[in-house]
């Protein structure tokens, strides 16, 4: 399961902020490795929203999220909440 | 290369309140518009002397809830608006008119909730639960006070629940449900898709009192104008950014006007379209998640507004007052774009003095879709197809004849001035298409609002955070108070 979860968070870099699929391992930092601006934080919750059909409030867990590892588990989280 | 500490695009209210607040606190601001004049949809035009409204008919704000006359007081522009209050319950009515039904209230959030428990006297918890928890929203939305403390409003329970869910909770009846979502007009979402909170917030202040404003939106702009002058706010109209370029670590370097112009700024505020704003930022320079994000935005509804004159004799002049029609009672259907039959019809009357006489006049908005429109978007003003004009045709006469049946007394006395389609109002206004209030505030949708893609370009306006004159002057407080800071903010509003 969260490797699906993993290449479709993966898809989303690619597909909506084109970064190479090279760059996109589990430790990169969403930041300082793939070069999102804190700019980008809404559109990548939109685009996040929009791929797995979840609605990702503004969360605080969000500000907590740095690697793309981090954020996996993030997504995790809110479907089991929503499956609950 | 001129320098400006702030750039401002579109003159509509939120653009004019934001440039406002920049210039009275001493920086160098530019203000730019599109069309030949500034106001955007506060401008009146006139036919035959007599001045009509376009975007502009009748907002709350002004008693109980003093939201907006706070907001004047504090740019100084509290002695040229002048309200004309809608006093008298039979001019604050809903008519059903497959039920040969009307209900009417008196103007104040308490008496509003008094009128309808009179008239459904059998669904009083329902009643009781829904003013509650439009307050309760209200008096938790810390941002609808310019004075608050802190920038940002965190959404309540409310932002994420459909004004239609709460109201299938509370009730089974149809006609006090469809009463209670009867302002959607005033925001142009349905209920199905606006949250409660949203609602709760347009609606309150409408319950407090609702007001037209004396010379209609050209008072706004008279007053903004005097205002931006004293304080060298300069302004160029025909005029709007054409492209931002030279983007280093994510600023704009250079704003180059469509006359070729290169500016550089500090801030660059965009109170337009989310599509218009799109439209200036280089494609290649901004990422697909933000194009994704703006093209997903769905468009609010519009009107088709036919502008009537009365030709009674002996007539005395019309008190200020908002009819609507409902043709039936399930709002979703009626702002669904497929649906064939009557649309809800909003009859703002007033009298307007021209040349020392008192002329009576009533603006009769249907609700639209742009889907009414689609298929003439290619067309310009004064070069449509005859198709076209039938349109017009057909739903202006529809307009007169749904008027002259519900009030007889009108009959051969409705002199039609004008009609405004979607169509006209996207070209005389400048806006994508031709929507009343942007783009639709759907549930849990993150709207352009605040610092949107580079470090020094800003959104605001009606779509970013409530639509409405309310909604647009408020984004632009709220962004005021980012780039002046929150020190310089507080001392601002102190001061004034």
């Amino acid at each position: 399961m969260s490797n699906k979860i993993e290449l479709m968070i993966n898809e989303v870099f690619q597909e909506s902020f084109e970064i190479e699929k090279n760059q996109l391992k589990p430790e990169a930092n969403i930041f300082e490795d793939l070069g999102l601006d804190s700019l980008d934080v809404v559109d990548l919750v939109v685009a996040l929203q929009n791929k797995f059909k979840v609605e990702i409030r503004t969360d605080e867990r969000i500000k907590e999220i740095r690697t793309l590892k981090d954020l996996c588990i993030f997504i995790k989280e809110l479907q089991s909440e929503g499956s609950s | 290369m001129n320098n400006y500490d702030d750039i401002v695009v579109g003159s509509g209210i939120s653009g004019l309140t934001t440039a406002l607040i920049l210039g009275m606190n001493q920086r160098k601001v530019l203000l730019l518009e599109k069309s030949p004049k500034i106001g955007g949809s506060l401008s009146r035009f006139y036919k035959k002397g007599i001045p009509f409204d376009t975007g502009f008919h009748f907002t709350g704000g002004f008693a109980n809830d003093l939201i907006l006359s706070d907001m004047l007081s504090v740019l100084s522009l509290n002695d040229d608006i002048h309200p004309e209050f809608i006093k008298n319950p039979e001019d604050n009515r809903f008519i059903f008119e497959n039920q040969g039904k009307s209900f009417e209230f008196h103007s104040g959030f308490e008496q509003n909730k008094k009128d309808m428990l009179s008239y459904f006297p059998d669904e009083k918890n329902a009643i009781n639960s829904y003013f509650s928890k439009v307050k309760n929203v209200r008096m938790n939305t810390k941002a609808m006070n310019i004075r608050a403390e802190f920038v940002m409003q965190q959404p309540l329970e409310e932002d994420f629940i459909s004004l239609k869910e709460v109201l299938d909770s509370l009730t089974d009846n149809k006609t006090l449900k469809t009463l209670f979502s009867a302002f959607s007009m005033c925001h142009g979402t349905e209920p199905s898709q606006i949250s409660f909170a949203n609602h709760s917030r347009v609606t309150y202040s409408l319950y407090e009192s609702i007001a037209r404003v004396k010379d209609g939106g050209n008072a706004f702009i008279k007053a903004f104008k005097n205002k931006l002058k004293e304080y060298n706010v300069d302004i160029k109209t025909n005029t709007f950014i054409s492209s931002c370029e030279d983007i280093a670590k994510r600023k704009v370097g250079t704003f180059v006007l469509n006359n070729g112009i290169k500016l550089k700024a500090d801030n660059c505020v965009f109170t337009i379209h989310p599509e218009e704003i799109l439209k200036t930022f280089q494609e290649k320079n901004t990422s697909k998640a933000f194009i994704d994000r703006v093209k997903n935005f769905e468009e609010s509804v519009g009107f088709f507004l036919t502008f009537i004159k009365l030709t009674k004799k002996d007539q005395k002049p019309l008190n200020p007052a908002v009819i609507t029609l409902y043709p039936d009672n399930d709002l979703d259907k009626l702002f669904d774009p497929k649906y064939k039959g009557d649309l809800p019809l909003v009859l703002v009357k007033n009298s307007e003095e021209v040349k020392n006489e008192k002329i009576n006049i009533i603006n009769a908005f249907e609700l639209s879709h742009w889907e009414h429109v689609k298929q003439w978007a290619d067309s310009t003003t004064g070069k449509r197809s005859i198709e076209y004009k039938e349109y017009k045709k057909n739903r202006t006469d529809r307009i007169i004849q749904r008027i002259t049946t519900m009030f007889p007394e009108y009959k051969n006395c409705l002199e039609v001035i004008d009609s405004a389609s979607m169509l006209t109002f996207r070209d005389y206004l400048n806006n994508p298409y031709g929507s009343a209030y942007g783009i639709k505030q759907k549930i849990g949708q993150f709207n352009l609002f605040g610092r949107v893609q580079y470090k020094n370009t800003y959104a605001a306006g009606q779509s970013s955070i409530l639509p409405g004159v309310l909604g647009a002057m408020m984004s632009g407080f709220t962004i005021c108070r980012y780039i002046l800071s929150k020190e310089v903010y507080a001392k601002f509003i102190e001061n004034n």
